[in-house]
């Protein structure tokens, strides 16, 4: 639910970058799987606020990246796609999350006609 | 045709959380110059936030003011302002979390000055998903979950229950009418986060009360 008000964020974000409202070719985001966002309830709501807001009908291009976890049982330092993936090694969801909460406008493209 | 069309990429590379988490580190720095330890209370709605503050109230009463978080009404601020404490409704009109701009307007509006004061309580919008994103400045983040919630929904919600530094396993008194595992509650929730402190209360009957309120005193005087 919350999706709706990160994507009137990232608009804010991307205007204040650009320094003005312009029609988008492509958004590139980045979203951790810990970061508890839904990627498709976020590409909704952005492709809403996007056209209200005047960045036109961009594609979102959502980089979805793995969580880095530590076993806390046996070490092992492990990638997972979400809270439930336990360690490759012993099976341990006793851990510490040293990345997968990000959540990062990258970059955008736009096209812009010359004249 | 196509030869005349740049394609432009401009990079930006920015945390959406960028401005909330900016206001939370002004939040946490303002009530640290007052002295004011500070909590963010989550759990889904009808767990018994409100009156876990209302205990909380008459055992603080004036070191302890309260931000209310709701969708609609100033219902829980005047509960906790008859239980003996300043309370400052914040009304999202639809907004399902406190985000950190919204505790600092709050906090622009209260009384925060008084010496007395020690314990500033956000009592967050009742919901397990879209708070746990926010950081508001706190300095302890708690988890509340009921015993008629079901002891299952620590690993539903990950999001929150991997990041609270307090669990309270709260109506304790309703444990003999449901099959609530606590220890099964407990395990998961360390599970997720293997540093979380534990209590469990029944803010109705005052059970394990005193107990989290003595753990907190002991956070900000000790």
């Amino acid at each position: 639910m919350h999706e709706l008000s990160l994507a009137h964020d990232m608009t804010r974000i991307i205007g204040n970058a650009l320094g003005r409202k312009v029609h988008l070719d492509r958004v590139n985001i980045t979203v951790g799987p810990l970061s508890g966002i839904s990627p498709e309830s976020l590409r909704f709501c952005f492709t809403e606020i996007a056209k209200i807001e005047g960045f036109g009908e961009p594609e979102l291009v959502i980089n979805q990246t793995r969580a880095k976890l530590i076993c806390l049982d046996c070490d092992t330092e492990y990638e997972a796609k979400d809270f439930y993936q336990g360690c490759p090694d012993c099976g341990s969801i006793s851990r510490k999350i040293l990345s997968g909460r990000e959540f990062t406008v990258d970059s955008v493209e736009l096209e812009e006609g010359n004249d | 045709m196509c030869d005349d069309v740049i394609e432009q990429k401009i990079d930006i590379t920015t945390s959406v959380m960028n401005k909330n988490d900016l206001f939370a580190a002004e939040n946490r720095g303002f009530l640290k110059g007052k002295g004011i330890y500070t909590l963010n209370l989550i759990s889904s709605p009808g767990a018994g936030k409100t009156t876990v503050l209302e205990s909380m109230a008459r055992y603080f009463g004036s070191r302890m003011a309260v931000i209310e978080g709701d969708i609609q009404t100033r219902r829980d601020a005047q509960r906790i302002e008859k239980a003996g404490c300043q309370a400052w409704q914040i009304e999202t009109g639809g907004a399902c979390h406190l985000d950190a701009h919204a505790v600092k307007h709050a906090m622009d509006n209260m009384e925060l000055d008084s010496d007395k004061l020690e314990l500033l309580a956000i009592e967050n919008v009742g919901n397990l998903i879209c708070p746990s994103g926010y950081d508001l400045g706190e300095n302890l983040r708690i988890g509340l979950l009921s015993v008629p919630e079901g002891d299952d929904k620590i690993l539903k919600y990950p999001s929150l229950f991997s990041t609270i530094n307090v669990l309270v396993i709260n109506k304790m008194d309703l444990l003999p009418h449901l099959d609530f595992d606590v220890d099964r509650a407990i395990d998961e929730c360390r599970s997720l986060n293997p540093d979380v402190i534990v209590f469990t209360t029944s803010a109705k009957t005052g059970e394990g009360m005193e107990e989290f309120c003595g753990f907190l005193e002991n956070q900000f005087s000790g």
